[in-house]
């Protein structure tokens, strides 16, 4: 008989009703990840308690942790379930895996949850080029090379959520547009194109839920899965806004 | 989201300016008088006639400020503390710390921050209360600066008070480690705030060099401390150099 091993996961029906806890033996298979083992309980949906229940719902896309669409709270860590390893996690934690939804955002169906204030943080930092015109402009400013490799970290966020999972700041009650928003601001302001909206971005950070929200905990940078450089990017923030401030006070 | 939707009322028009004035309030000028004085105290530890330096130190303060001494007080100390203590509560009430979850340094950092914050900040009003009116019940000095007679009396009385009973030098113990961690780590996270630290690099060494300070400074605190605690209050008040008997006069 192969081995097994315990996945309990929280699990909610709708938005609406409550959440409880539902325990899982898997079979182990070799280099097994946590999409899998959701795929294998769908096969035969059946808790610990041999009560028969319905498939766990959950987001997935790339399956190669590029989309972030399957990020949650792993053995209390948040992470992509798609790149998370069933031999790390019972390293972690022998006993049952543990999976949550992430509790920043509000839960749709078991860990599936609706990451709309990310869509909205992006929208108040102009987190894009404007590029629309009614004729050709023409071919757009170079990049230098350094700029490029300021740049390029940068643009690798997938929106995934994690760095506000872990953030402490970030929640309905504060506002905070969250570090990922912080750091495409710096990014679009690196951009010759991007720079045009540079005050305005700098103008949103300087106002409620912006930069001021954070705590310099750097938990963000520690969970983003793209090893985005957010702490740079917020102390730059704070360079660039006080900057900002004191040119709107005392002219350039 | 709320940076877009909420009204622009005077709260969020100077947002960045309220929390910018809360971040510098904690260095200038709160913590600039913890450090002077503590380093005032520490003066307690000097060698010769037990508590003339010390002596000397406060009256040399006093002195240059002569009758601005309450109102330099209350303005350049109260009122910023009162001001950054109060916004902290609230920014630490709007947050929700998870050190337990996320086990790195910043982040245990960022909770002590605000635990250390609160205790500093209740220990002061407590430092307060005690030194100015808390000793006469208690049946110990309270500080004065001088006798009615006009004899120094700075050290006895501050040493009364803090010898009064078992419990007054741990409290004051953690109140000064408190405060200490509260400015040291305060001056970390400030030079990322102001974005003067950016890379992990700078952080790291401005990270170390907070560290040092913090450490020499609590050592000045403790040292202040323990000066007081082992104060030989009898042997002062029989050389007459400072008379207990006029802290309890009415
Ligand atoms: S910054 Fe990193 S953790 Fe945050 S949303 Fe982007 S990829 Fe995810
Ligand atoms: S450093 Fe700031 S943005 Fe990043 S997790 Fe901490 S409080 Fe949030
Ligand atoms: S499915 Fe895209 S990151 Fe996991």
């Amino acid at each position: 008989m192969s081995k097994s091993f315990k996945v309990r996961i929280l699990r909610q029906a709708d938005p609406n009703s409550g959440s409880h806890w539902e325990t899982f033996n898997v079979d182990y298979e070799d280099g097994m990840n946590m999409t899998t083992v959701f795929q294998r309980i769908a096969a035969d949906p059946v808790t610990t308690e041999k009560q028969p229940t319905v498939p766990v719902a959950f987001d997935s896309c790339c399956l190669e942790e590029v989309c972030g669409a399957c990020t949650m709270v792993i053995n209390g860590r948040v992470r992509q379930a798609c790149s998370a390893l069933v031999d790390a996690l019972l390293e972690e934690s022998p006993d049952a895996i543990e999976v949550r939804p992430m509790t920043k955002f509000p839960v749709v169906r078991d860990l599936v949850v609706d990451r709309h204030a990310m869509f909205e943080s992006l929208k108040c930092v102009k987190a894009w080029v404007h590029v629309d015109g009614y004729y050709d402009l023409g071919a757009g400013p170079r990049l230098a090379p350094q700029v490029q490799e300021e740049a390029y970290p940068l643009s690798r966020c997938m929106t995934c959520g994690c760095c506000v999972e872990a953030c402490p700041q970030f929640s309905d009650k504060t506002g905070f547009i969250g570090p990922a928003a912080i750091s495409q601001a710096i990014l679009f302001n690196l951009h010759p194109t991007g720079r045009v909206e540079r005050d305005d971005r700098l103008g949103v950070l300087t106002g409620p839920g912006g930069i001021a929200d954070c705590g310099n905990s750097q938990n963000c940078v520690k969970v983003c899965p793209k090893e985005i450089p957010l702490t740079d990017s917020i102390a730059k923030a704070g360079r660039d806004t006080t900057l900002y401030k004191l040119r709107q006070w005392f002219g350039r | 989201m709320e940076a877009q939707s909420q009204s622009p009322g005077l709260d969020a028009k100077y947002y960045f300016l309220i929390r910018r004035l809360h971040s510098l309030c904690g260095l200038i000028p709160v913590g600039v008088f913890l450090c002077f004085h503590l380093v005032a105290n520490s003066a307690i530890l000097w060698p010769g006639q037990p508590g003339a330096e010390f002596q000397k130190a406060i009256d040399r303060l006093h002195g240059a400020l002569g009758p601005m001494l309450v109102p330099v007080e209350i303005v350049g100390i109260f009122i910023p503390l009162f001001f950054h203590a109060i916004l902290g509560v609230k920014i630490w009430l709007s947050s929700s710390p998870n050190a337990s979850s996320y086990t790195h340094g910043p982040n245990i950092r960022f909770t002590l921050q605000r635990i250390t914050g609160v205790f500093a900040f209740v220990f002061i009003l407590y430092h307060v209360w005690h030194m100015h009116w808390f000793g006469k019940p208690l049946g110990a000095g309270h500080f004065e600066l001088h006798t009615k007679a006009g004899e120094p009396a700075a050290a006895v009385t501050t040493a009364t008070a803090i010898q009064a009973a078992w419990w007054i030098a741990p409290i004051y113990f953690l109140g000064v480690v408190a405060s200490v961690f509260h400015l040291a780590n305060g001056i970390w996270t400030m030079l990322i705030t102001w974005g003067i630290t950016i890379r992990p690099a700078s952080q790291r060494v401005s990270g170390y060099v907070c560290a040092v300070f913090g450490v020499v400074l609590a050592l000045v605190g403790i040292g202040a401390l323990s000066g007081f605690r082992t104060f030989n209050v009898d042997a002062t008040a029989s050389s007459g150099h400072g008379v207990t008997a006029a802290t309890h006069a009415p």
